[in-house]
């Protein structure tokens, strides 16, 4: 019996481990989860099994204009930033990995070196350059939807600097997927007259795609998930992206209504699951496995 | 024919243009700006040249060096705790394990969370009152409120912190472990070594490198968290987690104290640069470079 129990623990304790740490990592979104399809003000009183699940956070969020707007702004200046890191990579990316030209390796180094300096050092003159560029644009009369001028200069550079953030770390990315490619394929349209330019169009681009897909993805969650950035440069509550909105929420709260700042933060969380979920077979060959190739 | 060569010439430029272009602009040149304005004093719109004033009133500033103490406590337990747990994981992950698959994907998870989204949930979790861990763990500790603690607002935001930051670590771990052929360990268990030997002679002096890089990581993250500290204390009670990252935030934003935020920056500017530093000579010696 007890030689039995031995053999078992020997074999099975690493999951009993492993099986714990699982819970107690998704106990804080759980706990969210649970809170969030709960009538406000029931706390662990109601059960979830028996009272049944209270979609009404949900439903009052998602026809809250300001969530949505916050939900949206976010996802433009998400999307439009990491599509200006993917263009600016792929392009530089290509120039690093197959042309010979003075600086390279400097250049190269300089971003890896970039790559590690954050934001927060560049907090204060981003602060106040923003505030002065955008003193040289005019207000004006609406130009997109609500948005005036102003507005949407503010929206822009907000792209732009999530933009150029991405880029170091990208271009790397990219130099490493080019130089994975075989030259031969380049050359053979080489050999067919083809410039640099069209080798890369035409042959390194679409085979290129997995990378492109990665740097964007990537660029997408961390800009989706930044909150220090938009916090500094967003200067009109209508720009506000859904983490700062969601800061402010959390720190106007009244008390009572918990619930719906868990509803909130669920949603605000599920693109990124969402899209690590979609592409997690990728990303761990790509970061764990693919790591030995270099 | 000759302008051909021209734009082949040109070619390797112009394609790095956009990317340095932004770069340019929003990293370096902002950075540059910092360290002039580091060097002013700035009152309402007025700004008037200092010298090194800034940085000789952040000496016998109490404020920041109380601030220090604070984010070289948080850094140090952040950055050991993290290593240790995410090296012990990396074992256990190595190996073929049933459910690999799905335990990385939920250790994972958090990394995919803004540190704002992240904070709203364990504050939630330690809420007076309401939040579960509070209400199991803090009778437990005689009466304990965790957020109402100095020391326990600091374990609440370290363990948030711990519990987003240890996938990353993971992931460069696991990718050094990847280099370390079977054959080392097999051919050391066949000498006669058992597993710690194994793991004591074999694999730890080969991820001493990895290793390396990823305490680099670990710090650069700790000493600049803001988010979390952000949206779990906000620097309370009292100014118990205010750490210095959060002080540059504040000042700056909520007390346009320039002055004393831009002298922080370059402060931290140098730590930042140095681990840098330190990271590309680790990269220069495993030949990542050339």
């Amino acid at each position: 019996m007890n030689t039995a129990l031995v053999r078992w623990w020997n074999r099975y304790w690493i999951y009993l481990i492993l099986g714990i740490l699982c819970l107690a990592f998704l106990l804080p979104i759980g706990y969210a989860l649970i809170t969030s399809l709960q009538p406000t003000g029931f706390g662990l009183a109601r059960n979830l099994f028996n009272d049944g699940v209270y979609w009404g956070h949900y439903e009052q969020l998602l026809s809250t204009p300001r969530f949505l707007r916050n939900l949206l702004n976010s996802a433009i200046t998400s999307l439009g930033g990491a599509l200006l890191t993917t263009t600016c990579c792929a392009l530089a990316g290509y120039a690093f990995a197959r042309l010979r030209f003075q600086g390279r390796r400097g250049l190269l180094i300089a971003l890896l070196g970039l790559m590690m300096l954050p934001g927060i050092v560049n907090l204060i003159p981003l602060y106040r350059l923003t505030s002065e560029l955008l003193r040289l644009v005019p207000t004006g009369a609406a130009v997109i939807g609500d948005l005036n001028t102003r507005q949407v200069a503010n929206l822009l550079l907000l792209i732009a600097v999530y933009g150029a953030f991405g880029i170091p770390f990208g271009v790397w990315v990219m130099k490493s997927f080019y130089a994975s490619i075989p030259r031969e394929l380049e050359d053979a349209a080489f050999v067919d007259g083809a410039t640099p330019l069209q080798a890369l169009r035409h042959v390194l681009l679409p085979l290129s795609l997995p990378g492109l897909v990665a740097v964007f993805l990537t660029n997408f969650v961390f800009n989706w998930n930044d909150f220090l950035t938009a916090s500094l440069l967003i200067r009109s509550d209508e720009l506000k992206t859904a983490t700062v909105g969601l800061l402010d929420f959390q720190n106007q709260l009244t008390g009572n209504n918990s619930e719906l700042l868990n509803a909130a933060a669920i949603l605000m969380m599920l693109p990124g699951i969402g899209l690590f979920l979609l592409a997690r077979k990728a990303f761990f060959r790509g970061f764990i496995e693919g790591a030995v190739k270099g | 024919m000759k302008s051909q060569s021209r734009l082949n010439r040109s070619l390797p430029y112009l394609l790095i243009l956009p990317a340095l272009l932004c770069v340019g602009t929003v990293i370096l040149y902002p950075t540059l700006f910092t360290f002039g304005l580091s060097l002013y004093e700035n009152r309402r719109a007025t700004f008037t040249y200092v010298g090194l004033e800034n940085f000789q009133n952040l000496l016998g500033n109490t404020m920041f060096s109380s601030g220090l103490g604070r984010t070289a406590v948080y850094s140090a337990l952040y950055v050991g705790l993290v290593i240790v747990f995410a090296f012990l994981l990396s074992l256990i992950l190595r190996g073929r394990i049933k459910g690999r698959s799905f335990f990385l994907t939920v250790i994972f998870i958090p990394w995919m969370l803004s540190d704002i989204v992240a904070g709203i949930l364990w504050r939630w979790l330690f809420l007076p009152r309401v939040g579960v861990l509070q209400n199991t763990l803090g009778p437990l500790l005689g009466d304990y409120s965790f957020l109402a603690e100095g020391t326990g607002a600091m374990g609440v935001v370290l363990a948030a912190a711990i519990w987003r930051g240890t996938a990353f670590a993971l992931l460069l771990l696991l990718a050094g472990l990847q280099t370390i052929p079977g054959e080392l360990t097999d051919a050391a268990s066949i000498d006669g070594a058992n597993r710690w030997q194994q793991f004591w002679n074999v694999t730890w002096p080969l991820m001493l490198p990895t290793t390396q890089v990823t305490l680099v990581f670990l710090s650069i993250q700790a000493i600049n968290a803001v988010g979390l500290f952000l949206s779990i204390t906000d620097g309370g009670p009292g100014r118990a987690t205010e750490v210095v990252s959060l002080q540059l935030y504040k000042q700056a934003l909520q007390f346009n104290n320039f002055g004393f935020a831009s002298a922080v920056s370059v402060m931290m500017f140098f730590v930042n640069a140095g681990l840098a530093l330190i990271y590309l000579n680790a990269l220069r010696a495993q030949n990542v470079l050339d």
